[in-house]
């Protein structure tokens, strides 16, 4: 049975289809988010095909982005990091905590990163010394970090007023060729993550211990190590993101961002769909996000009520989780 | 009375390979019969056929009690009467006796659908000790010692809610039992057969087949070889029947490999089951781990890499392997391809390249990023050396047979250059062409003075491709064989404790 599954494999190999691929498989999102730009540009064209709307979604993913990018890392490891959102508010919070008190730029960036790391080491302790499932230890985590958000804000919003903070502000404000540093930020840590994951021995490792821990283990990998690593570095991004955030946003609160945690999961899931389907990868993880960010931003502009946000990326999370499982299937 | 179990012309191919030709045998009410074979014999094929699992070719007929069997169905074959224990029993660990008995069948109801505890735990236990066991019903299986595993698991099988069982057929019943737990369980299956239920179990043990058994079954390449009672066979006859010839010869020459200096040392070394164990292995020299399962001889491999943590001193050339740090042992140069492949090796979603460059990813890389084309290249050099088919780095583990995935994780490990390689059941659920294979890969290495360790139930395979072989009895080393005394026989008697090789040497 198993010969004549390898001699069709073989075949199949041998002669490929004289058939155009389209690349339905690998770059269905690029083509659903075409849909969407031509479904809207009839829709609402005044609205929808204006410049400014262009920017409007890549400004306002730089965030998300972030938050996305860097969860791909534990996730491409087997990992869910539910601590990311968290991890960002308390950033936030911390970061204008310690600006409102003038402790200065590099306490509040440097303290907001540390805590970052910190979260990524207590995240890496309860998953991989108390073996606790990561879903269930990082959801845990996270609502210690959202108490530890309302200690430091002590239940109510730090804000920081434009004219006082405007060297912070300028951390993620000042334009450059029409799109603020946030953006360029997100671009530079997609590359990175992106050369880790594709051209390293370390994204290797990752995606290795994410199949088969067992077995990669028993391949010479370390891989509580690399969990630990990749824990790590979506705390430290997470921590980056909240800093980019409060000088985006200028106002920190416990619940800040409570709302980067589902776009992040639909982005991660929808992007492991695409590309190297199966795979949790950057460039897919980025067509996701802006496949996401069209959808939403077109149902507001063609005047949807705010919940739609939610709806769809929840739908949207599903519908690739699902897709995702019915590949696998296929591909088995 | 009516025959249990008649097959007649059973005959099963697949893809061009004939597991089963034209078997037929007979089993009466209250038989206990064994069926017995080397791996691939077409034992498990026939079991499979039975339990609807397999559809067979057309001309086969089976009857169960007379009535016509009907294929390709577990439900029929269950209403007819047949009833199945595999060898790992399924049972759920966590859950206890009565619990797991009404797996499968439900449990007994009262109108409002609520369970009626006091009659299934009575039921349980009258069950149980019909099979002459009171065992703890409310205590998770888990804790139970494996024959009272075994026990329910039966029990659950000869349930007689449905159709009234008419054949009980066990699949390796003492694969997992020490040997007074396996007594013990021959005196449950009389009990069982003396009820006119017809009984066949598959073993690879010998005394089991003495012990148990009124008749025996050989297969041998699909065929059937004989069927015949217990009464009155040598296991020298029945050796003969399974392996199909007297002598079984050395394929290497017969003569020992020239060595070298020993490399690897083990001294004093425990783990779960391993006690104590001494050993050095030279370079150049094959040295074959055997032993029923339980024995220690599944540890072995595991425990020399660094799997899970070891007590006592293991060195590779004089250096230390620390405790379960895979990583270092692969440092020093020890190479592991682990027993059960897809739970231990292979990273099945992956591509062929990253299954074989997973043990250095950075070998092909050059200014900061991996380069896929040298990669790519070097694993196409290793699959073709080792005959993988299809040849194709970005083929994903699972589109190759299970031969094919092996070959590939021993690509991994040879592509190192190791100093020690420990192979553990290295031919398990691989064909006949690439065990083949693997064995002249496992020649070739010691030719080139890599100190070998191959761990394995195949006797065949051991006679094979070993030196020596060290027998593991209850976590121990008993004892240890040297090329010219190993025959089938002499590892059968020596893995289930019988000392024949004194007499005969």
């Amino acid at each position: 049975m198993s010969d004549t599954k390898t001699a069709v494999a073989v075949e199949a190999a041998a002669k490929p289809k004289k058939r155009i691929n389209f690349g339905f498989d690998k770059y269905s999102g690029l083509y659903v988010w075409a849909l969407l730009i031509i479904a809207f540009s009839l829709w609402i064209p005044s609205l929808f095909l204006q410049s400014s709307t262009l920017q409007q979604v890549i400004i306002f993913q730089a965030i998300s982005a972030l938050v996305a990018l860097g969860l791909c890392i534990p996730v491409a490891a087997g990992a869910f990091d539910l601590t990311v959102a968290a991890t960002l508010t308390v950033s936030m919070c911390f970061t204008g905590w310690a600006l409102v008190n003038h402790h200065g730029i590099v306490v509040a960036a440097g303290g907001a990163l540390l805590i970052g790391i910190v979260v990524g080491l207590a995240n890496s302790l309860v998953v991989v010394k108390l073996k606790v499932d990561s879903f269930i230890g990082t959801l845990g985590m996270s609502s210690i970090l959202v108490a530890v958000a309302y200690r430091i804000t002590d239940t109510s919003q730090i804000v920081l007023s434009t004219s006082g903070y405007a060297p912070f502000f300028d951390f993620a404000r000042t334009q450059l060729f029409g799109l603020p540093r946030s953006v360029y930020y997100a671009a530079i840590i997609a590359a990175i993550i992106w050369w880790i994951l594709e051209y390293t021995p370390g994204g290797r490792y990752l995606y290795a211990v994410g199949g088969n821990p067992i077995a990669a283990r028993l391949a010479g990998v370390r891989v509580n190590r690399i969990t630990t690593l990749a824990f790590v570095a979506s705390g430290l991004i997470a921590a980056f993101a909240g800093i980019v955030a409060m000088a985006t946003i200028g106002t920190a609160g416990a619940d800040s961002g409570s709302g980067y945690l589902l776009p992040a999961f639909s982005a991660v899931f929808l992007g492991a769909t695409q590309i190297r389907p199966g795979r949790v990868n950057v460039i897919g993880t980025l067509i996701a996000i802006f496949l996401l960010a069209t959808g939403v931003t077109g149902l507001q502009l063609a005047g949807a009520p705010n919940y739609v946000t939610g709806l769809f990326n929840g739908v949207a999370l599903i519908t690739a989780v699902a897709l995702a499982a019915r590949s696998a299937r296929r591909r088995a | 009375m009516t025959t249990a179990l008649s097959v007649r012309d059973a005959t099963k191919i697949f893809g061009g390979t004939t597991a089963l030709d034209h078997v037929s045998i007979d089993v009466e009410p209250g038989e206990v019969r064994a069926l017995v074979g080397q791996n691939g014999c077409g034992k498990s094929t026939l079991i499979k056929v039975l339990a609807g699992y397999h559809q067979p070719e057309p001309g086969t007929s089976v009857t169960v009690g007379g009535q016509e069997l009907v294929f390709g169905d577990g439900t029929a074959s269950e209403a007819a009467g047949l009833r199945f224990v595999h060898q790992d029993l399924g049972l759920v660990a966590n859950l206890d006796a009565v619990d797991n008995m009404a797996l499968g069948q439900g449990y007994v109801t009262n109108g409002l659908k609520t369970i009626r505890w006091r009659k299934e735990r009575a039921a349980a236990r009258e069950a149980l000790a019909s099979l002459g066991y009171e065992i703890n019903i409310a205590m998770p299986v888990a804790g139970l010692q494996m024959s009272e595993r075994t026990a329910i698991a039966i029990a659950r099988a000869m349930s007689t809610r449905g159709t009234p069982p008419k054949m009980l057929i066990l699949d390796e019943p003492t694969a997992n039992l020490p040997a007074a737990e396996a007594q013990r369980l021959y005196a449950l299956v009389k009990r069982v057969a003396a009820t006119g239920v017809a009984v066949l179990f598959v073993s690879h043990h010998f005394d089991e087949v003495f012990e148990m058994a009124e008749s025996v079954t050989v297969l041998r390449d699909g065929k059937h070889i004989i069927t015949r009672p217990v009464e009155g066979l040598t296991e020298d006859h029945l050796i003969e029947y399974v392996v199909g010839r007297t002598l079984v010869d050395a394929d290497h020459g017969g003569a020992v490999r020239p060595h070298g200096e020993s490399i690897l040392e083990l001294s004093g070394v425990s783990g779960r089951t391993v006690r104590d164990l001494n050993l050095s292995v030279h370079r150049g020299e094959v040295v074959g781990i055997a032993g029923i399962t339980g024995s220690g001889r599944e540890e072995v491999a595991s425990l020399i890499f660094g799997g899970h943590g070891h007590a006592g001193e293991i060195t590779v050339e004089g250096r230390m392997l620390p405790q379960s740090r895979p990583d270092i042992s692969m440092e020093r140069g020890v190479a592991l391809v682990p027993a059960e492949r897809h739970a231990n090796a292979a990273l099945m979603d992956h591509s062929l390249r990253e299954n074989i460059t997973i043990v250095n990813p950075g070998h092909h890389m050059t200014l900061g990023f991996l380069r896929r084309k040298p990669e790519r290249s070097d694993v196409q050099t290793w699959l073709e050396r080792l005959d993988v088919r299809p040849p194709i780095p970005e083929f994903t583990m699972m589109q190759l047979s299970g031969g094919n995935q092996q070959k590939v994780v021993i690509a991994r490990w040879l592509r190192q250059e190791p100093k020690v390689l420990i192979l553990d059941e290295p031919t398990q659920g691989v064909d006949v062409g690439a065990k083949a294979d693997i064995h002249t890969m496992v020649d070739e290495a010691a030719a080139q003075g890599t100190a070998v360790i191959v761990a394995s139930t195949d006797h065949e395979e051991l006679i094979r491709v070993c030196d020596r072989v060290v027998i593991m009895r209850r976590g121990r080393a008993a004892e240890i064989i040297e090329r010219g005394r190993l025959t089938a026989d002499t590892l059968t008697a020596a893995t289930i404790g019988r000392d024949v090789s004194d007499g005969a040497a």
